[in-house]
Order: C-alpha cells, then structure tokens, then sequence
C-alpha cells in the first residue's frame, strides 16, 4: 500500500481530485446502498429454494443493512489508524468474498451468515471513511459534491434492479451472487481513487507528519502539547480516543445525535409500507410500484440540486437551517399522508416526499462537518450511521405492529411523522438556545470591556474570545477560527 | 346397473368428499358403460340422467349474438368454460334481430358434429332464444359447442374445457450437483391427481420415484405439485412435463429444466476481477507517479516552508464555520 506523508495541499482543493473522490463514493455508494437494496429481488428464489417463508429471508436484508451501519464507526477506526485506501480496500474484499460464499450457501443460515454479516461488515467498513473523504477534498462546493455522490443511491437501485433480474434469469441466483460478488469487488477500484488529503487543521492521524510538530487542539487540558511522533507513541490511549471522539461530549453533538435519532425511526417505515398504504387505498399494482419508482427518481433530483442550492452563496451560512426545514418537511408530508386516498393525490405526495428525503440525506454529513469539523468527520459520521442502525432495525416492525393493532396505517404514519418533526424542533431550539447564549455572552463581554473594538482588530478579537473562553467551553472550537479569518 | 346407484348416492346433498370417493372408485364403471354403450346420449337414458342430476347446481351461460349489417365480417363469438367436476350446463344463444325471426334457422354442432334435437328454441320479441341444456359428467362432453343462425351467418361457440395448470413460463436454470424443485399449480381447482413426465427423446415417459432417491414428489392431492430432482446432471436438462387429472379429463404444463456447470457464470466473474485488478493497478501507480514528481527535491522545501508558516495558525476546525461566526457577529 502506498503511504503518502503529505499531498502537498493546505486547503481543500474543491475540485480537480476531488471529483475522482466524489465519482469514488458514488460508486461506494451504488456497490452499498443500492446493492443492499437489490438484495431483496433475491428473495423470491430463496423463498423458493430453501421453502421459507416471507418474514425468514427478510431477514437478510435487516442484517446487511443493520450491520452496515452498526459497524460504521469500526469502519471510521481503520480508516483514522491505518489509512481511507487501505479500509475501503478491506470492505471491498470482505463484501466480496461474503457474496461468494453465498453463492454456494446451502441454508438459508448460511445466508444470514455470510450475505447478512460478513457483507454488512464489507460495507461499513467502505461506507462512511468515503463519505468523510469527501467532505476532506471540499469546502465551497461541499454541498453539491455530497449530493452527486449520495445520488448513487438512487440512481444505483434504478440501473441495478434490472440488472439483478436479469442475472437471476439467466444464471439463477446462485450464479447471479457470484457475479454481483464480483461487481462489489469494484469498491477496490474505488478504495484506490481515495488519495489522502492533509489539510491545515489536519493534525490527528501522526503516521503522516513524520517532519515537524503541529499545534494540536487539545483533549481538555490547557496545556497543549509537542506532537512529535516519538513522543506521540508514549501517549496513553485514552488519550488518543479522547482525541478521537472529543466531538462526542460536545453539546451540539449530542443534540445532532438524538435528533438523528429520531429522524432515522421517523423516515425508514414509509419505503417498506407506501406500496401495502397505497394498495389499501385502492390503488393498483402498478400504480403503487410507479409511486415508489418516483420517489426513487425524485430522490436522486433532490439530492444534487438542494447539494447544488445550499451551495449558494445566499444559502451556505443557512445549511443548518435547510436540513432541519427539509426534516421538517418529510415530517408534515407524513403527517398528511393519511388523507391522501388516491391515486392523484399520491403523486405528489411522493414527489415531496422523495425530494426532501434526498435533500436531507445529502445534508447530513455537510452539518456533521460543520457541527465537529474536517479532523474528526469520518470518526463523527461513523457515530452518525451507528445512529440509524437501531431505528432502521426497529422501525418498520414498530409501524407494522401499529398497523396490525389499530386497522390503518394513520398511526403509524402519525407517529414518524412526530418523529421526524420532533427531530427538526430539537435542532431549530438547540440553535435558538446557542444564539441566545452567545447574544448574552457578547453583551456581556461588551460591557466589560468597552474600550475594546469588536471584531476589526483580530488581535483584539482573539483576546476577547479568550475571555469567553473560559464561560462558555463549546465557543472554544469555534470562536478562535472565526478572528483569524480577519 | 351398479354404476346408478352410486351415481345417486354421489348426487344427494352434503357428501362432496363421498362424491370424490366414490366418483373415483366408480369412474373405471363409468368408462366401461361408455365404451360397451356408443348410444349413450339417447333420449330415454339422457332423461333418466338428469332426474338423477337434478341436484348438481346449474350452469347457465349465454351468448348474444346481433344481426348488424357493420359486423356481418366478425369473427365467431366465443365463450370459454372451465369445468372440474360433472355439472348440469345450459348453454344459451340468443339472436337480436329487426327482420322477420320465424324463417331463421337454429342448428347445434358438437366439434363440428351435427346435434340432432337437443334444443329448444324460444321466441320473445325481437330476440330468438335457443337453448342446449345437458349434463357433463366425463371427458366425452368436453369440446367445442357451436350454435348456428341461418348456416354460417351468425355463429356463437362455447369452448368448454379443464381448468389450465400454471408452471414456470421461463426455464428453470440450475446447476450440476445441486438439486431443484418443479412446480405445477391450479388455481381455483382441485385435481384428483398429479402426474410427472419426463422426455426421452420426443415421447413422454413417467418419472418412478421409487426407483432411486434422485426424485421426490410432494404436494399431491392439493392444488399444487412439486417435483424435488436431487443430485442434477447435464443430462437432466430438458423438457418435463406435470399432469393434472380430473374427472372430466387432463391437463399438462410444460417445464423446461436447464443445467448449467458452474464455469459458466465463472466467466464473467473472472472478467469483472480483471478489470477491477487492473484499475487498481493503473490508479495506484498513477499516484505513485504523481507523489514522485511532487517529492522533487526543488519543491520539497517549498511545501515544507508553507506548511511550517501555515501550521502556526491553527485552528482545527474547517473554513467555512469561521465565515458563520464573522456573518452572525457583523448582525450584532
């Protein structure tokens, strides 16, 4: 493997490599997402096969799905300790050889074994690290290169499930496992492309600034100390985790994180029950799977073009407030969804519905970046996707109880929909609750010091920030950039 | 006769199950009348057959048919009939007409066969009634009834048939060593029995479970058969066929088995690995290439002294924030 100690750029380049990186994670995300989702075109033949029923070989897909973001942060570890091509590289390989394996898989155990974990496991391990890496390469157009690369989600599923039919057709599914095991192979291509950026504020992963020592935020202490990397090896390992996952006692992080929460139980049930809604209503076959081909279609729309609006000069500073509008909005669509008893009146709800799901799955690692920062992104979205896990898991059969118990499916709609709104209520109040605190404190530092001229100086600017230190511990991370920009 | 009484205890009411029984045991009976009796559909005995049958439920279906200068060049109309069990049927054609109703000729054919005075023939109006009422009770009453107006001029035809059984459309592809299961299903019916054929050749021959351990069937006597092939070869491969018998005759699907070895789908798999070892391959050397050329001596130094200078300002967190907190402290 190629160890790089230094690209040579200082600033996210926003461009020329960083494209190869963005059409890296889209593949990532086409060989992981959208094959997860084309595995349940496989169930038919395996209900066939091993004659089980439904509910058993839907097993698998929970298990690669749960798996795949369970071990997110695993996948983050590796790729911080050893280095983003050597982890997706791994995940390439594991998911692979789960799919071959399974291709001679004579139990449907055999299948949870090795399609569910030993792929779930490939997954995470090239899910977020790809994800990260591209939130590394740009700042400007962060927005926009996040939503054509989670785009292949969408647009994977709608080449890829074709595909997958006709595979099953002509080598049935065993022969189709062995070849869509040699398509997943293509995350090593992928893991290739993602050549490591050191960036200024880089300073966490020390196998890579062999040279000379770096001012280190620190874990805590005031006393910040010399990186050098004999004496980084010394260092104690808790030390290093905190490091790591300082981010995770920050109180923006917190609220992020059960916000997420909240927003993953909220939006996974619509995709497993629009279709059973729909056809309850009276709507065909083939209408209903026309809906969720629009909400796939729409989804990729609303990922690339609000990636490509909240990079806007007038939007960019409103990110935040963009993500938690568009969670917000999938949580109202919920909540009249069940009025809409028709046909026509689905349409539309789909079109919304799909184009806002697009849009916050595109924000999510754009606010994680803003919320913890470039050095501990991959670490913070591998906590992010751990979130979803549980909810993902526990979701669709929570509506499906609900739906079972009350007759209709207008509980369990009601219910994500609080969810998800809850979840946009929580970011909006945290925020309004940080502008209040820092409205205060600047009052305050204002009238303790009214010789001082506020942010002209950046001197100045530092020492003032420097008091606010000391009340207020989370201005510590944010504050201190902010003058040097002067 | 014997065949009689247990064609009465069959009718009376309440003993389907007793019906299929003894329907079975009897139908060997029912056979031999047939074929001992060649006028078994003349009048006396037809009639004594349908006191007998008065109990089977009746079956009406009918066909109109209207005299329209327009569609004097339309196709026969047609009326598909699917029947499991013997049923009492009567079979109505009806003409629509403005002209003079009592010159118009009614004539009844059984697969193009002439049936003499079996029908009677109404008037009402404007429209002409003709109607075939008899019992279906064995595979020599299934065919094709035609009822004709005036010769060819107008003509309605009741196709009257078992129910189809439904295989796989597309062929089965599976591979050498594995084992497979063939399904045959009917919907809305329920057969007496399912058989299995296989081809040898152009002729069908009967598959013998007993023989070895390689066949299996399950799922008989229930609207559905499976056929379990253990242990496949290349020369499994090939045409099966699943037979489905009811009283009133048969039915078969078609299953195509194909058996691949598993070289065949290796092939584009080991085309994918290639590709993909020397994408690998091309990229990575391409950025030991590009580091090369970047670790030149001459702008080794030049990177090390900006990195240095930058390095004093740090921060730790990204660009983009810094801007935030400049926007929202220039509201103040």
């Amino acid at each position: 493997m190629v160890k790089i100690t230094r690209v040579g750029s200082s600033a996210p380049p926003d461009g020329g490599w960083g494209w190869m990186i963005v059409a890296g994670c889209f593949l990532v995300t086409i060989c992981t997402r959208a094959v997860t989702r084309c595995i349940s075109i496989f169930f038919v033949e395996f209900q066939t096969y091993f004659a089980q029923d439904y509910s058993q070989t839907a097993w698998i897909h929970s298990i690669v799905d749960c798996m795949t973001m369970l071990c997110a942060p695993l996948g983050s570890v590796i790729s911080n300790h050893l280095s983003c091509q050597v982890g997706i590289m791994l995940g390439g390989l594991l998911a692979s050889t789960g799919f071959i394996l399974g291709s001679f898989a004579t139990s449907l155990k055999h299948l949870y074994l090795t399609l569910g974990v030993l792929t779930g496991l490939g997954f995470a391990l090239c899910y977020s690290p790809a994800i990260a890496m591209v939130g590394k390469y740009f700042s400007r157009r962060k927005a926009l290169a996040y939503g054509i690369a989670l785009s292949g989600s969408g647009i994977g599923t709608f080449i890829l499930a074709p595909v997958v039919q006709l595979l099953i057709e002509q080598f049935s599914w065993r022969g189709a496992l062995l070849i869509l095991g040699g398509f997943v192979l293509n995350l090593c291509v992928c893991g290739a492309l993602m050549r490591p950026i050191t960036l200024k504020e880089d300073h966490s992963i020390p196998e890579k600034n062999h040279d000379h020592g770096t001012q280190r935020e620190d874990c805590k202490q005031t006393s910040p100390y010399a990186p050098l990397t004999k004496e980084w090896t010394q260092l104690c390992l808790c030390c290093s985790l905190q490091q790591e996952y300082g981010f995770l006692l920050m109180s923006d992080f917190v609220v992020l994180a059960v916000s997420v929460l909240f927003m993953a139980y909220g939006c996974s049930p619509l995709f497993v029950y629009l279709v059973p809604y729909a056809l309850s209503v009276g709507v065909s076959h083939h209408q209903a799977a026309f809906l969720m081909s629009i909400l796939g279609v729409i989804d990729i729309v609303g990922n690339i073009t609000f990636g490509w609006l909240t990079d806007r000069r007038c939007l960019k500073d409103y990110r935040y407030v963009c993500y938690l509008l568009a969670v917000a909005l999938d949580g109202l669509c919920y909540l009249c969804l069940p009025m809409l008893q028709s046909f026509p009146l689905l349409v539309p709800f789909s079109c919304t519905f799909g184009y806002f799901d697009g849009a916050y799955v595109t924000l999510i690692p754009v606010v994680t970046a803003e919320i913890v920062g470039t050095t501990s992104l991959s670490s913070a979205l591998g906590v992010v996707y751990f979130l979803h896990a549980v909810p993902y898991l526990v979701s669709p059969p929570i509506a499906g109880w609900l739906v079972d118990r009350t007759g209709s499916y207008t509980a369990a709609f009601l219910l994500c929909g609080f969810a998800m709104i809850f979840s946009s209520v929580l970011l909006g109040f945290a925020r309004m609750v940080k502008k209040m605190k820092r409205t205060q404190l600047r009052f305050l530092a204002k009238e303790s010091d009214p010789k001082l001229p506020l942010w002209t100086n950046g001197s100045v600017a530092f020492s003032v920030a420097r008091n606010l230190d000391q009340k207020d511990e989370e201005s510590v991370a944010t504050a201190v950039p902010g003058c040097n920009l002067t | 006769m014997c065949s009689f009484s247990a064609l009465r205890a069959l009718v009376a009411p309440g003993y389907p199950l007793l019906l299929l029984c003894l329907l079975a045991a009897t139908r060997p009976d029912l056979a031999e009348g047939d074929s001992a009796d060649p006028s078994f559909t003349s009048l006396p005995v037809r009639e004594e057959m349908m006191a007998k049958y008065s109990n089977l439920s009746l079956e009406i279906h009918n066909i109109s048919l209207t005299e329209d200068a327009r569609l004097n060049k339309k196709s026969p109309v047609q009326k598909n009939i699917t029947l499991e069990k013997p049923s009492d049927l009567e079979l109505i054609c009806q003409l629509t007409a403005s002209r003079d109703l009592n010159s118009v000729n009614v004539t009844w054919t059984k697969d193009d066969k002439l049936l003499e005075n079996v029908f009677n023939t109404t008037k009402m109006g404007n429209t002409l009634y003709s109607q075939y009422r008899f019992i279906v009770f064995n595979s020599k009453q299934m065919g094709n009834y035609s009822c004709f107006f005036n010769g060819e001029e107008r003509r309605g035809t009741f196709n009257i048939r078992v129910p189809r059984v439904h295989g796989k459309n597309k062929p089965l592809i599976t591979y050498v060593g594995d084992s497979t299961v063939l399904k045959c299903e009917c919907q809305d019916c329920l057969p007496l029995n399912w058989t299995w054929y296989t081809s040898n050749g152009s002729s069908q021959v009967p598959i013998d479970v007993h023989k070895n351990d390689k066949y299996v069937i399950n799922g008989s006597y229930a609207n559905e058969t499976r056929l379990r092939v253990k242990h496949l070869l290349e020369e499994d491969g090939g045409s099966y066929w699943c037979h489905a018998t009811f009283q009133l005759g048969e039915s078969e699907e078609h299953i195509d088995l194909v058996v691949l070895s598993f070289i065949v789908p290796l092939k584009p798999f080991l085309v994918i690995l290639a590709e993909v070892i020397l994408l690998v391959a091309i990229i990575l050397l391409c950025e030991v290439y590009t580091q090369k050329k970047k670790n030149d001596p001459d702008d080794g130094k030049e990177f090390e002294q900006i990195e240095q200078l930058k390095s004093d300002d740090s921060n730790g967190i990204e660009n983009n924030v810094p801007r935030l907190r400049k926007n929202e402290s220039v509201e103040q």
